[in-house]
């Protein structure tokens, strides 16, 4: 009877304690969305230039009258903390704005793009999270090897290596050249055969550029973990050295990496965008360089916003995965 | 014989100092850089005849208004070093003090300047950057002050945990003993003993800034007036480089920009390991 009332008791402390550093955390995300979303509602309004133009986009091409009485309907000459309330109204209602360039409202393009680029990103993040770290952690377990030496070069080469640059090289060799894979993206049309014709080559290119990345932060990350007292402690032991290195180190190299993961997600996604540049692909990559092409700011700051709920969105899930795998992780 | 070939292979690549071959490959396109007037053939904004293949006079032929694109490449060295350094001095910097005072004082400074910091961290800094280069249609200046105001958290976060283990260590101890004041504390006890962990980071950062500015030169959000690797590959991919096959236009400053961030971080992975830092996390 006293057993259990003393768990129950540790089990109180234990949960207010791990409740308080959730709080922390999510407060940080609220105010990470907060200042983000309120970055947006400042940056056009008090950059040099007319804000009515850096709120709807270059081209628009509207009469003075209608200027003006687009001007009223946005709110544009009412008292700036009556915009900025209307503002907060309209983003809990998803409306982000309208797109002169593609003619629709910001959001709708948007959810009609993401899902390409996100079928692009996903399945990269997870062959490179599993080639990154079986490598990365060989490479750092012998990192005095040759071949331990000569594999780090190489990844750290398409680690230098912009994605846009990458793609351009292989789009000149495997479809200009070899006639491989096609030239243009992907539309719409054809079955799941066709998709994977189209997706192959990206998916490989941001592997690889991914991979890179893995390698290089798991290496590190052995590297300093192989030290430690436990590590020494297993093999006296008598584990054999792969025992050593996929029981005991690897969950613990690997936390970093899952950070790392989250907090760089918006630095992997703006890869993604730019192999979808040079590929011509329909997700957010080419919306985004069309809307810069023809300024179309609305669909730049919806892009930016979504990016950015995805990069907290990211965090949070890794927070719950590192609460998973490492239940001594709590304030770090 | 092959065997004897072998062995030496091995023993070359074992003896061989990564931090050497990359402080000798950074060094190459600094001279570059410096000497651009003596080493270029020609000025980049001088005009030949347009879309020329490599020649004898023009090595790496003629982009579509004339210039040629060797000259291009040469001075466009100076230009993202100029933006990879500037930036990179800025954001470390910035990273310095804030992980200095917050690692020092911690408490409520720690709290502040630590959520301030991973907020910075979770903001998406290509896209953002990205809003502000076509609002502004910056010069090339802004470029670099926007890229190392947003560059500065990784380091501020190595920083406060370097100093998070120093500020206890006996040294610290007895200068505050003395009486010594924090600021004096801070310059001349605690910051020479983590620069090992600001250098490989400066590296680093100069790497990564570099690679953003060629990112964005390449949507075309670049300075017009300041011919960039990243300016050269957008009006190779924008003027027809790509689909006619002219291969000498785009590669080059490709693989000139691949060389360069290679070898920024190969010094700064090379140090990190050497010290044993994991990127930005304690």
């Amino acid at each position: 009877m006293s057993e259990k009332r003393r768990t129950s008791i540790f089990h109180k402390i234990n949960s207010r304690d791990s409740m308080k550093i959730n709080l922390k955390k999510v407060g940080r995300y609220l105010a990470a969305i907060f200042i983000i979303f309120s970055l947006n509602f400042f940056i056009p309004r008090f950059m040099p230039g007319d804000p009515v133009t850096n709120l709807l986009g270059e081209d628009v091409i509207i009469t003075e009258e209608a200027l003006h009485e687009l001007k009223a309907k946005m709110g544009l000459d009412k008292p700036l903390y009556f915009q900025y309330l209307d503002y907060w109204n309209n983003v809990f209602h998803f409306d982000f704005g309208y797109s002169y360039h593609f003619k629709g409202t910001v959001t709708s393009i948007l959810l009609s793009r993401i899902k390409w680029t996100l079928l692009l990103l996903i399945p990269s993040i997870f062959l490179s999270a599993i080639f990154g770290s079986l490598f990365g952690s060989l490479s750092g377990w012998k990192s005095s090897k040759v071949s331990s030496k000569s594999l780090t070069l190489i990844e750290l080469a398409f680690y230098s290596t912009p994605t846009f640059f990458l793609s351009l090289l292989t789009l000149y060799i495997f479809s200009f050249k070899l006639g491989l894979f096609p030239i243009k993206g992907f539309y719409n049309s054809g079955g799941i055969l066709d998709i994977l014709h189209h997706f192959f080559l990206p998916v490989c290119i941001m592997t690889l550029f991914l991979t890179s990345r893995n390698y290089m932060i798991m290496r590190g990350s052995v590297i300093q973990e192989k030290s430690k007292l436990y590590v020494v402690y297993a093999k006296a032991k008598g584990l054999s050295e792969n025992q050593v290195l996929f029981r005991h180190i690897f969950k613990n190299a690997s936390l970093p990496l899952l950070t790392l993961l989250a907090l760089d997600f918006g630095f992997i996604l703006s890869g993604a965008l730019f192999i979808e540049i040079i590929f011509s692909m329909n997700g957010m990559g080419n919306l985004i360089y069309e809307a810069i092409l023809s300024r179309d700011y609305p669909i730049l700051y919806g892009s930016f916003m979504i990016i950015s709920i995805m990069v907290i969105f990211a965090n949070a899930f890794v927070d719950i995965i590192y609460s998973l795998i490492d239940p001594r992780i709590g304030d770090r | 014989m092959t065997h004897h070939l072998e062995e030496m292979k091995k023993y070359v690549i074992e003896k061989t100092n990564l931090n050497f071959v990359g402080i000798s490959l950074f060094l190459v396109f600094l001279i570059l850089s410096l000497f651009a007037e003596f080493i270029s053939p020609y000025s980049p904004w001088d005009r030949f005849e347009p879309y020329s293949s490599p020649s004898a006079t023009h090595i790496l032929g003629t982009n579509d208004i004339g210039n040629d694109i060797l000259s291009e490449l040469i001075y466009g060295t100076r230009v993202s070093l100029i933006v990879g350094f500037g930036a990179s001095m800025i954001a470390t910097l910035l990273g310095i003090i804030i992980g200095l005072l917050s690692g020092y004082y911690r408490g409520l400074t720690d709290e502040i300047l630590m959520a301030i910091t991973d907020i910075f961290l979770m903001i998406p800094r290509i896209p953002l950057i990205i809003i502000l280069a076509a609002l502004l249609r910056p010069s090339f200046w802004i470029i670099m002050l926007l890229i190392g105001f947003l560059w500065w958290p990784t380091t501020a976060r190595v920083v406060r945990s370097s100093t998070l283990q120093l500020r206890d260590a006996s040294f610290v101890l007895s200068s505050k003993s003395i009486g010594f004041s924090d600021n004096k504390i801070l310059l001349s006890d605690i910051l020479p003993n983590i620069v090992y962990v600001i250098i490989p980071k400066f590296m680093l950062t100069i790497a990564s800034a570099m690679f953003s500015e060629a990112s964005i030169s390449f949507l075309g959000l670049g300075d017009p007036s300041m011919k960039s690797w990243g300016m050269m590959l957008n009006f190779a991919f924008m003027k027809g480089g790509l689909i006619n096959e002219m291969w000498w236009w785009y590669l080059p400053p490709g693989f000139c920009i691949v060389a360069v961030v290679f070898s920024l971080m190969l010094i700064g992975f090379s140090l990190e390991e050497k010290e044993n830092i994991v990127m930005g996390l304690e």
